[in-house]
Protein backbone atom coordinates (compact mmCIF):
# COMPACT_ATOMS: atom_id res chain seq x y z
CA UNK A 1 0.00 0.00 0.00
CA UNK A 2 1.21 3.31 -1.36
CA UNK A 3 0.68 6.16 1.57
CA UNK A 4 -0.65 9.07 -0.62
CA UNK A 5 -0.63 12.54 1.28
CA UNK A 6 -4.39 14.00 1.60
CA UNK A 7 -5.83 16.53 -0.62
CA UNK A 8 -7.99 19.47 0.43
CA UNK A 9 -10.72 18.08 -1.90
CA UNK A 10 -13.85 20.63 -0.55
CA UNK A 11 -15.26 22.30 2.17
CA UNK A 12 -17.91 20.06 4.39
CA UNK A 13 -20.60 22.52 3.34
CA UNK A 14 -19.79 22.05 -0.67
CA UNK A 15 -21.68 18.23 -0.26
CA UNK A 16 -25.09 18.37 0.76
CA UNK A 17 -26.35 15.28 2.81
CA UNK A 18 -27.65 12.86 1.00
CA UNK A 19 -25.62 13.28 -2.44
CA UNK A 20 -21.68 13.87 -3.54
CA UNK A 21 -19.30 15.73 -5.76
CA UNK A 22 -16.75 14.38 -8.20
CA UNK A 23 -13.68 14.51 -7.61
CA UNK A 24 -11.06 14.99 -10.84
CA UNK A 25 -8.57 12.29 -11.53
CA UNK A 26 -6.14 15.12 -12.73
CA UNK A 27 -6.40 16.51 -8.68
CA UNK A 28 -6.70 12.94 -7.09
CA UNK A 29 -3.95 10.64 -9.08
CA UNK A 30 -5.73 7.79 -9.10
CA UNK A 31 -6.85 5.82 -12.28
CA UNK A 32 -10.69 6.81 -12.06
CA UNK A 33 -12.12 10.17 -10.28
CA UNK A 34 -12.84 9.52 -6.77
CA UNK A 35 -16.73 10.22 -5.42
CA UNK A 36 -17.01 12.26 -2.31
CA UNK A 37 -20.43 10.89 -0.63
CA UNK A 38 -21.90 12.49 2.22
CA UNK A 39 -24.46 10.42 4.60
CA UNK A 40 -27.39 11.73 5.61
CA UNK A 41 -25.94 11.35 9.09
CA UNK A 42 -23.73 13.67 7.95
CA UNK A 43 -20.74 11.67 7.65
CA UNK A 44 -18.06 11.92 3.82
CA UNK A 45 -17.40 8.77 2.46
CA UNK A 46 -14.99 8.53 -0.88
CA UNK A 47 -15.51 6.04 -3.72
CA UNK A 48 -13.89 5.23 -7.34
CA UNK A 49 -16.22 7.35 -8.88
CA UNK A 50 -17.42 5.68 -11.80
CA UNK A 51 -19.81 2.66 -11.14
CA UNK A 52 -18.71 -1.22 -12.15
CA UNK A 53 -21.49 -1.69 -14.32
CA UNK A 54 -21.43 1.00 -16.75
CA UNK A 55 -20.47 4.68 -17.45
CA UNK A 56 -22.68 6.24 -14.42
CA UNK A 57 -21.02 8.90 -11.82
CA UNK A 58 -21.87 7.54 -8.35
CA UNK A 59 -21.50 11.40 -7.12
CA UNK A 60 -24.93 11.61 -8.95
CA UNK A 61 -26.27 8.95 -6.89
CA UNK A 62 -28.81 8.64 -4.07
CA UNK A 63 -26.80 8.84 -0.54
CA UNK A 64 -28.56 7.04 1.92
CA UNK A 65 -28.01 4.58 4.84
CA UNK A 66 -24.64 3.84 4.34
CA UNK A 67 -24.99 3.51 0.53
CA UNK A 68 -24.94 5.51 -2.53
CA UNK A 69 -27.29 3.98 -5.39
CA UNK A 70 -26.26 4.69 -8.84
CA UNK A 71 -28.30 6.84 -11.16
CA UNK A 72 -28.46 4.43 -13.69
CA UNK A 73 -29.58 1.34 -12.80
CA UNK A 74 -29.89 1.45 -8.64
CA UNK A 75 -26.74 -0.77 -8.38
CA UNK A 76 -25.94 -0.08 -4.19
CA UNK A 77 -22.13 0.61 -3.18
CA UNK A 78 -21.57 0.17 0.70
CA UNK A 79 -20.15 3.96 1.36
CA UNK A 80 -17.39 2.27 3.58
CA UNK A 81 -16.16 -0.60 1.91
CA UNK A 82 -16.98 -0.19 -1.64
CA UNK A 83 -18.57 -3.68 -1.36
CA UNK A 84 -21.63 -3.96 -4.32
CA UNK A 85 -25.08 -4.79 -2.78
CA UNK A 86 -27.31 -5.05 -5.63
CA UNK A 87 -27.28 -6.66 -8.81
CA UNK A 88 -27.03 -5.22 -12.18
CA UNK A 89 -22.82 -4.58 -11.16
CA UNK A 90 -21.30 -7.34 -9.80
CA UNK A 91 -17.95 -5.67 -9.17
CA UNK A 92 -16.53 -3.92 -5.64
CA UNK A 93 -15.97 -0.56 -5.96
CA UNK A 94 -12.65 0.90 -4.61
CA UNK A 95 -13.50 3.03 -1.36
CA UNK A 96 -10.51 5.41 -0.14
CA UNK A 97 -9.88 7.40 3.46
CA UNK A 98 -11.21 10.81 4.10
CA UNK A 99 -11.03 12.97 6.94
CA UNK A 100 -12.77 15.88 8.42
CA UNK A 101 -10.12 18.69 9.31
CA UNK A 102 -12.32 22.04 10.62
CA UNK A 103 -14.63 22.09 7.98
CA UNK A 104 -12.66 21.14 5.71
CA UNK A 105 -12.89 17.32 3.20
CA UNK A 106 -9.35 16.04 3.43
CA UNK A 107 -9.01 12.97 0.53
CA UNK A 108 -6.42 10.16 1.08
CA UNK A 109 -6.10 8.16 -2.24
CA UNK A 110 -5.66 4.70 -2.07
CA UNK A 111 -5.54 4.42 1.72
CA UNK A 112 -8.09 2.07 3.25
CA UNK A 113 -10.63 3.75 5.45
CA UNK B 1 -44.02 -29.85 5.35
CA UNK B 2 -39.73 -30.71 6.24
CA UNK B 3 -37.41 -28.17 5.69
CA UNK B 4 -36.01 -28.28 1.97
CA UNK B 5 -32.54 -29.60 1.31
CA UNK B 6 -32.30 -29.46 -2.49
CA UNK B 7 -33.87 -26.82 -4.99
CA UNK B 8 -33.69 -26.85 -7.90
CA UNK B 9 -33.89 -23.37 -10.29
CA UNK B 10 -35.37 -24.03 -13.83
CA UNK B 11 -34.23 -20.76 -15.78
CA UNK B 12 -30.65 -18.45 -15.26
CA UNK B 13 -32.69 -14.87 -16.25
CA UNK B 14 -32.36 -12.47 -13.28
CA UNK B 15 -35.53 -14.07 -11.51
CA UNK B 16 -33.93 -17.66 -11.34
CA UNK B 17 -29.98 -16.14 -10.18
CA UNK B 18 -32.11 -13.59 -7.82
CA UNK B 19 -33.95 -16.34 -6.04
CA UNK B 20 -30.84 -18.27 -5.43
CA UNK B 21 -28.63 -14.96 -4.32
CA UNK B 22 -31.92 -14.60 -2.16
CA UNK B 23 -31.15 -18.01 -0.83
CA UNK B 24 -27.88 -17.94 -0.06
CA UNK B 25 -28.02 -14.57 1.87
CA UNK B 26 -31.08 -15.80 3.83
CA UNK B 27 -28.75 -18.58 4.96
CA UNK B 28 -29.85 -21.60 3.05
CA UNK B 29 -27.03 -23.86 3.50
CA UNK B 30 -27.78 -26.56 1.23
CA UNK B 31 -27.96 -27.91 -2.87
CA UNK B 32 -29.10 -25.43 -5.27
CA UNK B 33 -29.03 -26.25 -8.47
CA UNK B 34 -29.93 -23.59 -11.29
CA UNK B 35 -30.43 -25.19 -15.19
CA UNK B 36 -30.08 -22.65 -17.62
CA UNK B 37 -30.88 -23.35 -21.52
CA UNK B 38 -27.53 -21.18 -22.21
CA UNK B 39 -23.83 -20.93 -21.85
CA UNK B 40 -24.35 -18.72 -18.43
CA UNK B 41 -26.78 -16.45 -17.32
CA UNK B 42 -26.78 -13.03 -18.83
CA UNK B 43 -28.72 -9.81 -18.30
CA UNK B 44 -30.83 -8.77 -20.78
CA UNK B 45 -31.88 -4.91 -20.62
CA UNK B 46 -28.59 -4.26 -22.73
CA UNK B 47 -30.05 -6.84 -25.93
CA UNK B 48 -32.00 -3.86 -27.49
CA UNK B 49 -29.58 -1.44 -26.42
CA UNK B 50 -25.71 -1.89 -25.97
CA UNK B 51 -25.54 -5.29 -26.88
CA UNK B 52 -27.37 -4.90 -29.73
CA UNK B 53 -25.38 -1.86 -31.03
CA UNK B 54 -22.39 -4.06 -30.70
CA UNK B 55 -21.01 -1.73 -27.43
CA UNK B 56 -20.94 -4.91 -25.21
CA UNK B 57 -19.87 -8.38 -25.84
CA UNK B 58 -22.17 -11.01 -24.51
CA UNK B 59 -19.62 -11.66 -21.57
CA UNK B 60 -20.13 -8.41 -20.60
CA UNK B 61 -24.06 -9.24 -19.78
CA UNK B 62 -22.94 -12.27 -17.33
CA UNK B 63 -25.49 -11.97 -14.37
CA UNK B 64 -22.73 -12.65 -11.78
CA UNK B 65 -19.07 -13.79 -12.83
CA UNK B 66 -18.03 -17.70 -13.12
CA UNK B 67 -16.36 -17.81 -9.66
CA UNK B 68 -19.43 -16.00 -8.07
CA UNK B 69 -21.46 -19.57 -8.31
CA UNK B 70 -18.38 -21.12 -7.37
CA UNK B 71 -17.91 -19.06 -4.58
CA UNK B 72 -22.25 -19.48 -3.61
CA UNK B 73 -22.33 -23.38 -3.85
CA UNK B 74 -24.51 -22.79 -6.62
CA UNK B 75 -24.17 -25.58 -9.22
CA UNK B 76 -24.92 -24.04 -12.43
CA UNK B 77 -25.92 -26.87 -14.72
CA UNK B 78 -25.53 -25.18 -18.19
CA UNK B 79 -27.25 -25.63 -22.11
CA UNK B 80 -29.70 -27.83 -20.33
CA UNK B 81 -33.27 -27.80 -20.48
CA UNK B 82 -35.66 -29.52 -17.90
CA UNK B 83 -38.33 -31.32 -19.40
CA UNK B 84 -40.86 -31.84 -16.58
CA UNK B 85 -41.55 -31.67 -12.91
CA UNK B 86 -42.29 -34.51 -10.95
CA UNK B 87 -43.04 -33.41 -8.23
CA UNK B 88 -44.77 -36.17 -6.20
CA UNK B 89 -40.91 -38.04 -6.76
CA UNK B 90 -39.55 -34.69 -5.56
CA UNK B 91 -37.56 -34.40 -9.06
CA UNK B 92 -37.16 -32.67 -12.64
CA UNK B 93 -36.66 -34.32 -15.20
CA UNK B 94 -33.93 -33.07 -17.93
CA UNK B 95 -33.70 -33.37 -21.56
CA UNK B 96 -31.95 -36.37 -21.61
CA UNK B 97 -33.61 -38.13 -19.24
CA UNK B 98 -31.72 -38.01 -16.38
CA UNK B 99 -33.00 -37.07 -13.26
CA UNK B 100 -32.39 -33.70 -10.57
CA UNK B 101 -33.31 -34.38 -7.10
CA UNK B 102 -35.56 -31.58 -5.86
CA UNK B 103 -37.49 -30.98 -3.04
CA UNK B 104 -38.61 -27.04 -4.19
CA UNK B 105 -38.48 -26.57 -7.50
CA UNK B 106 -38.63 -22.52 -8.65
CA UNK B 107 -39.86 -21.72 -12.44
CA UNK B 108 -38.18 -19.09 -13.83
CA UNK B 109 -38.77 -19.96 -17.12
CA UNK B 110 -39.55 -16.99 -18.07
CA UNK B 111 -41.25 -16.11 -21.34
CA UNK B 112 -40.89 -15.85 -25.37
CA UNK B 113 -41.45 -13.19 -27.94
CA UNK B 114 -45.51 -13.08 -28.89
CA UNK B 115 -46.70 -13.09 -32.30
CA UNK B 116 -48.67 -10.79 -33.59
CA UNK B 117 -52.12 -11.54 -35.21
CA UNK B 118 -50.82 -10.80 -38.72
CA UNK B 119 -51.02 -12.95 -42.18
CA UNK B 120 -47.66 -14.72 -43.04
CA UNK B 121 -46.80 -14.43 -39.33
CA UNK B 122 -46.44 -18.09 -37.98
CA UNK B 123 -44.51 -19.38 -35.41
CA UNK B 124 -41.74 -20.25 -37.86
CA UNK B 125 -39.63 -17.34 -38.71
CA UNK B 126 -39.07 -15.76 -41.89
CA UNK B 127 -35.34 -14.92 -42.25
CA UNK B 128 -35.82 -11.42 -42.37
CA UNK B 129 -38.40 -11.60 -39.39
CA UNK B 130 -37.22 -11.10 -36.32
CA UNK B 131 -38.09 -10.96 -32.90
CA UNK B 132 -35.80 -9.96 -29.50
CA UNK B 133 -35.75 -12.33 -26.29
CA UNK B 134 -32.66 -13.66 -26.32
CA UNK B 135 -29.01 -12.69 -27.01
CA UNK B 136 -29.13 -15.31 -30.26
CA UNK B 137 -31.88 -12.97 -31.16
CA UNK B 138 -30.14 -10.39 -30.78
CA UNK B 139 -27.04 -11.82 -32.75
CA UNK B 140 -29.21 -12.49 -36.05
CA UNK B 141 -30.94 -8.80 -35.60
CA UNK B 142 -27.49 -7.06 -35.41
CA UNK B 143 -26.74 -8.60 -38.69
CA UNK B 144 -29.82 -7.35 -40.17
CA UNK B 145 -28.94 -4.16 -39.22
CA UNK B 146 -26.34 -2.44 -41.76
CA UNK B 147 -26.06 0.75 -42.67
CA UNK B 148 -29.30 2.39 -44.67
CA UNK B 149 -31.61 -1.21 -44.39
CA UNK B 150 -34.67 -0.67 -44.22
CA UNK B 151 -36.05 -2.10 -40.86
CA UNK B 152 -39.87 -1.95 -40.14
CA UNK B 153 -40.84 -2.07 -36.33
CA UNK B 154 -44.45 -3.73 -35.40
CA UNK B 155 -44.82 -2.49 -31.59
CA UNK B 156 -43.65 0.88 -30.24
CA UNK B 157 -43.42 -0.24 -26.54
CA UNK B 158 -40.08 -0.62 -24.72
CA UNK B 159 -38.23 -3.27 -27.15
CA UNK B 160 -39.70 -1.80 -30.30
CA UNK B 161 -38.41 2.06 -28.88
CA UNK B 162 -35.12 1.07 -27.54
CA UNK B 163 -34.38 -1.09 -30.79
CA UNK B 164 -35.42 2.01 -32.92
CA UNK B 165 -33.21 4.13 -31.19
CA UNK B 166 -30.33 1.60 -31.68
CA UNK B 167 -30.80 0.80 -35.49
CA UNK B 168 -31.07 4.20 -36.13
CA UNK B 169 -27.45 5.07 -34.25
CA UNK B 170 -26.34 1.92 -36.91
CA UNK B 171 -27.50 3.91 -39.54
CA UNK B 172 -30.51 1.96 -40.56
CA UNK B 173 -33.90 3.40 -42.05
CA UNK B 174 -36.13 2.84 -39.26
CA UNK B 175 -40.16 2.03 -39.54
CA UNK B 176 -41.92 1.94 -36.18
CA UNK B 177 -45.56 1.15 -36.42
CA UNK B 178 -48.26 0.86 -33.99
CA UNK B 179 -51.90 1.04 -33.55
CA UNK B 180 -51.90 2.48 -29.95
CA UNK B 181 -51.56 6.22 -29.82
CA UNK B 182 -49.26 6.50 -27.67
CA UNK B 183 -47.75 3.23 -26.38
CA UNK B 184 -46.85 3.58 -22.81
CA UNK B 185 -49.59 6.10 -21.74
CA UNK B 186 -50.47 3.49 -18.88
CA UNK B 187 -46.90 3.30 -17.56
CA UNK B 188 -45.72 6.60 -17.76
CA UNK B 189 -49.04 9.22 -18.80
CA UNK B 190 -50.02 10.68 -21.50
CA UNK B 191 -47.99 13.51 -22.07
CA UNK B 192 -44.84 12.22 -21.41
CA UNK B 193 -45.99 8.95 -23.60
CA UNK B 194 -46.79 11.53 -26.14
CA UNK B 195 -43.68 13.64 -26.30
CA UNK B 196 -41.56 9.98 -25.67
CA UNK B 197 -43.47 8.61 -29.05
CA UNK B 198 -43.07 11.53 -30.69
CA UNK B 199 -39.04 11.92 -30.36
CA UNK B 200 -38.74 9.07 -32.68
CA UNK B 201 -40.09 10.93 -35.40
CA UNK B 202 -37.73 13.95 -34.40
CA UNK B 203 -34.59 12.10 -34.28
CA UNK B 204 -35.22 10.51 -38.53
CA UNK B 205 -37.53 7.50 -37.26
CA UNK B 206 -40.93 6.87 -39.76
CA UNK B 207 -43.71 6.49 -37.32
CA UNK B 208 -46.91 5.05 -38.74
CA UNK B 209 -50.18 4.61 -36.58
CA UNK B 210 -51.63 1.67 -37.76
CA UNK B 211 -52.04 -1.77 -38.17
CA UNK B 212 -50.51 -4.57 -39.99
CA UNK B 213 -52.56 -6.43 -42.10
CA UNK B 214 -49.70 -9.31 -43.56
CA UNK B 215 -46.41 -9.59 -44.49
CA UNK B 216 -44.65 -11.68 -46.91
CA UNK B 217 -41.37 -12.17 -49.00
CA UNK B 218 -40.63 -10.02 -51.83
CA UNK B 219 -37.69 -9.78 -54.06
CA UNK B 220 -35.04 -9.22 -51.96
CA UNK B 221 -36.76 -8.21 -49.05
CA UNK B 222 -40.33 -8.34 -47.08
CA UNK B 223 -43.20 -6.66 -48.14
CA UNK B 224 -45.71 -4.70 -45.30
CA UNK B 225 -49.44 -4.29 -45.55
CA UNK B 226 -50.64 -1.65 -43.51
CA UNK B 227 -54.06 -1.37 -42.68
CA UNK B 228 -56.00 0.99 -44.50
CA UNK B 229 -52.78 1.20 -47.47
CA UNK B 230 -53.41 0.03 -50.79
CA UNK B 231 -49.83 -0.79 -51.87
CA UNK B 232 -47.64 -2.54 -49.78
CA UNK B 233 -44.52 -1.20 -47.87
CA UNK B 234 -40.77 -2.47 -48.70
CA UNK B 235 -38.26 -3.41 -45.56
CA UNK B 236 -34.99 -5.36 -45.75
CA UNK B 237 -35.89 -6.86 -42.26
CA UNK B 238 -39.13 -6.91 -39.48
CA UNK B 239 -38.98 -6.82 -35.57
CA UNK B 240 -41.78 -7.70 -34.27
CA UNK B 241 -42.01 -6.11 -30.66
CA UNK B 242 -45.61 -6.78 -29.26
CA UNK B 243 -44.94 -7.82 -26.32
CA UNK B 244 -43.94 -11.29 -24.41
CA UNK B 245 -46.11 -14.73 -23.84
CA UNK B 246 -44.93 -16.23 -20.37
CA UNK B 247 -43.40 -19.77 -20.72
CA UNK B 248 -45.42 -22.29 -18.83
CA UNK B 249 -45.48 -25.68 -20.66
CA UNK B 250 -43.77 -27.19 -17.64
CA UNK B 251 -45.86 -25.76 -15.18
CA UNK B 252 -49.21 -26.55 -17.40
CA UNK B 253 -47.93 -30.14 -18.04
CA UNK B 254 -47.78 -30.59 -14.16
CA UNK B 255 -50.94 -29.90 -13.91
CA UNK B 256 -50.05 -26.39 -11.90
CA UNK B 257 -53.09 -23.41 -12.05
CA UNK B 258 -52.71 -21.01 -15.03
CA UNK B 259 -53.51 -17.91 -16.55
CA UNK B 260 -52.08 -16.16 -18.40
CA UNK B 261 -49.18 -16.61 -16.46
CA UNK B 262 -48.03 -19.58 -13.90
CA UNK B 263 -50.47 -18.50 -10.87
CA UNK B 264 -48.61 -17.71 -7.35
CA UNK B 265 -49.47 -16.87 -4.15
CA UNK B 266 -47.97 -13.70 -2.20
CA UNK B 267 -45.16 -15.69 -1.61
CA UNK B 268 -44.83 -17.02 -5.19
CA UNK B 269 -45.67 -20.45 -4.71
CA UNK B 270 -47.90 -21.84 -7.49
CA UNK B 271 -51.41 -24.18 -6.51
CA UNK B 272 -48.71 -26.82 -5.57
CA UNK B 273 -46.90 -26.36 -2.28
CA UNK B 274 -43.25 -27.63 -3.69
CA UNK B 275 -43.27 -25.99 -6.72
CA UNK B 276 -42.69 -21.65 -6.86
CA UNK B 277 -42.58 -19.70 -9.82
CA UNK B 278 -40.65 -15.82 -10.11
CA UNK B 279 -40.22 -13.69 -13.01
CA UNK B 280 -41.67 -13.03 -16.01
CA UNK B 281 -43.13 -16.53 -16.09
CA UNK B 282 -45.17 -15.87 -12.87
CA UNK B 283 -48.36 -13.75 -12.31
CA UNK B 284 -49.04 -13.37 -8.17
CA UNK B 285 -52.10 -13.48 -6.76
CA UNK B 286 -52.34 -10.52 -3.95
CA UNK B 287 -55.41 -10.44 -1.51
CA UNK B 288 -57.21 -12.26 -3.68
CA UNK B 289 -56.93 -10.22 -6.76
CA UNK B 290 -54.73 -12.05 -9.44
CA UNK B 291 -52.07 -9.00 -10.44
CA UNK B 292 -51.08 -8.09 -14.12
CA UNK B 293 -47.51 -9.58 -14.99
CA UNK B 294 -44.97 -7.25 -13.75
CA UNK B 295 -42.29 -8.09 -16.66
CA UNK B 296 -39.66 -5.82 -15.70
CA UNK B 297 -36.31 -6.35 -14.23
CA UNK B 298 -36.83 -5.43 -11.12
CA UNK B 299 -39.75 -7.09 -10.39
CA UNK B 300 -38.37 -10.12 -11.00
CA UNK B 301 -35.75 -9.80 -8.25
CA UNK B 302 -38.70 -9.30 -6.07
CA UNK B 303 -39.95 -11.94 -6.85
CA UNK B 304 -36.91 -14.32 -6.45
CA UNK B 305 -36.29 -12.27 -2.99
CA UNK B 306 -40.08 -13.36 -1.60
CA UNK B 307 -40.00 -16.90 -2.99
CA UNK B 308 -36.26 -17.42 -0.73
CA UNK B 309 -38.43 -16.24 1.93
CA UNK B 310 -41.09 -18.67 1.54
CA UNK B 311 -38.69 -21.63 1.36
CA UNK B 312 -36.47 -20.40 4.15
CA UNK B 313 -40.05 -19.84 6.23
CA UNK B 314 -38.73 -16.23 6.71
CA UNK B 315 -40.76 -12.89 6.88
CA UNK B 316 -41.63 -11.81 3.60
CA UNK B 317 -39.00 -8.93 2.48
CA UNK B 318 -40.65 -5.37 2.38
CA UNK B 319 -42.39 -4.06 -0.69
CA UNK B 320 -41.55 -1.39 -2.56
CA UNK B 321 -42.86 1.02 -5.27
CA UNK B 322 -42.58 -0.96 -8.98
CA UNK B 323 -39.55 0.86 -10.85
CA UNK B 324 -38.18 0.24 -14.40
CA UNK B 325 -36.58 2.26 -16.91
CA UNK B 326 -35.76 2.98 -20.89
CA UNK B 327 -33.20 3.88 -22.58
CA UNK B 328 -33.35 5.67 -25.80
CA UNK B 329 -32.60 8.64 -27.99
CA UNK B 330 -30.04 9.10 -25.73
CA UNK B 331 -32.31 9.99 -22.96
CA UNK B 332 -33.02 7.73 -19.27
CA UNK B 333 -36.16 7.52 -18.71
CA UNK B 334 -37.47 6.06 -14.85
CA UNK B 335 -41.12 5.50 -13.92
CA UNK B 336 -42.08 3.99 -10.58
CA UNK B 337 -45.11 2.89 -8.76
CA UNK B 338 -48.73 3.39 -10.93
CA UNK B 339 -48.71 6.88 -12.46
CA UNK B 340 -52.32 5.67 -13.81
CA UNK B 341 -53.72 5.64 -10.45
CA UNK B 342 -53.31 9.78 -9.89
CA UNK B 343 -55.97 12.16 -9.95
CA UNK B 344 -53.55 15.23 -10.25
CA UNK B 345 -49.91 15.84 -11.53
CA UNK B 346 -47.42 17.82 -10.62
CA UNK B 347 -44.64 18.41 -13.22
CA UNK B 348 -41.08 19.44 -11.87
CA UNK B 349 -39.30 21.67 -15.64
CA UNK B 350 -41.28 21.11 -18.15
CA UNK B 351 -42.04 17.94 -20.27
CA UNK B 352 -39.98 17.98 -23.69
CA UNK B 353 -36.99 19.67 -22.43
CA UNK B 354 -35.46 17.19 -20.01
CA UNK B 355 -33.78 16.97 -16.86
CA UNK B 356 -38.06 16.96 -16.10
CA UNK B 357 -40.17 14.60 -13.58
CA UNK B 358 -43.61 14.12 -12.93
CA UNK B 359 -45.37 13.01 -10.13
CA UNK B 360 -48.43 11.66 -9.92
CA UNK B 361 -50.53 12.22 -6.90
CA UNK B 362 -54.03 10.87 -4.83
CA UNK B 363 -55.11 11.52 -2.00
CA UNK B 364 -52.17 13.87 -1.19
CA UNK B 365 -49.36 11.56 -1.59
CA UNK B 366 -47.29 10.40 -4.46
CA UNK B 367 -48.40 7.01 -6.49
CA UNK B 368 -46.06 7.42 -9.46
CA UNK B 369 -43.72 8.77 -10.96
CA UNK B 370 -41.66 9.57 -14.43
CA UNK B 371 -38.33 11.36 -14.32
CA UNK B 372 -36.42 12.06 -17.82
CA UNK B 373 -32.54 12.67 -17.56
CA UNK B 374 -32.93 13.05 -13.59
CA UNK B 375 -32.61 9.73 -11.64
CA UNK B 376 -32.57 11.44 -7.68
CA UNK B 377 -36.11 12.30 -8.80
CA UNK B 378 -37.00 9.06 -9.66
CA UNK B 379 -35.62 7.61 -6.54
CA UNK B 380 -37.38 10.23 -4.26
CA UNK B 381 -40.55 9.56 -5.79
CA UNK B 382 -40.28 6.15 -4.52
CA UNK B 383 -39.40 6.85 -0.77
CA UNK B 384 -42.38 9.21 -1.01
CA UNK B 385 -44.30 6.36 -2.31
CA UNK B 386 -43.16 3.30 0.04
CA UNK B 387 -43.15 5.62 3.40
CA UNK B 388 -46.70 6.69 1.72
CA UNK B 389 -45.51 10.13 3.01
CA UNK B 390 -48.05 13.39 2.61
CA UNK B 391 -46.66 16.22 0.43
CA UNK B 392 -47.60 19.51 -0.50
CA UNK B 393 -48.71 20.31 -4.07
CA UNK B 394 -46.38 23.69 -4.15
CA UNK B 395 -43.74 22.42 -2.55
CA UNK B 396 -43.44 19.53 -4.92
CA UNK B 397 -44.07 21.54 -8.25
CA UNK B 398 -41.69 23.93 -6.99
CA UNK B 399 -38.24 23.60 -9.05
CA UNK B 400 -36.12 24.72 -6.32
CA UNK B 401 -37.25 22.61 -3.69
CA UNK B 402 -34.77 19.53 -2.58
CA UNK B 403 -36.73 16.92 -3.23
CA UNK B 404 -34.83 15.11 0.28
CA UNK B 405 -36.35 18.09 2.40
CA UNK B 406 -39.80 16.38 1.34
CA UNK B 407 -38.72 12.86 2.81
CA UNK B 408 -37.84 14.46 5.52
CA UNK B 409 -40.73 16.42 6.27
Amino acid sequence: MTISTGIRVAALDDVAEGEGIAISKAITGTADNIAILRDEDGSVWALDDTCTHETASLADGWVEDGHVECPLHSSKFCLKSGEVQGLPATKNTCPHRVELRDSDIWLFPNETP
Amino acid sequence: MDSPRRIVIVGGGIAGVSTAAALRAGGFLDDITLVDAGEFPYDRPPLSKEYLAGTYEIEKLALQPASWYDDHRIRLVNRTEVTAIRSGEAAVELADGSRLAADRVVLATGGHAARPLIAGVGDALDSLVHVLRTAADADRLRKALVPGARLMIVGGGLIGAEVASTALELGCEVTLVDPASPPLAHAVGTPVACWLHELHAERGVTVLRSGVESISAAVGGMQALLSGEKEPRYFDAVLLAVGMVPSTGLAEAAGLEIDRGIVVDEGQTTSTSAVLAVGDTARRRVGGVLQPRAEHWEAAQHDGARAAATILDLPAPETSASWFWTDRHGLHVEAVGRIADAVETVTRGRIGDPAFSVFGLAGGRVVGAVAVNEPNAARAARRLIDRRLPVETSRLADAGTDLRRLLRG
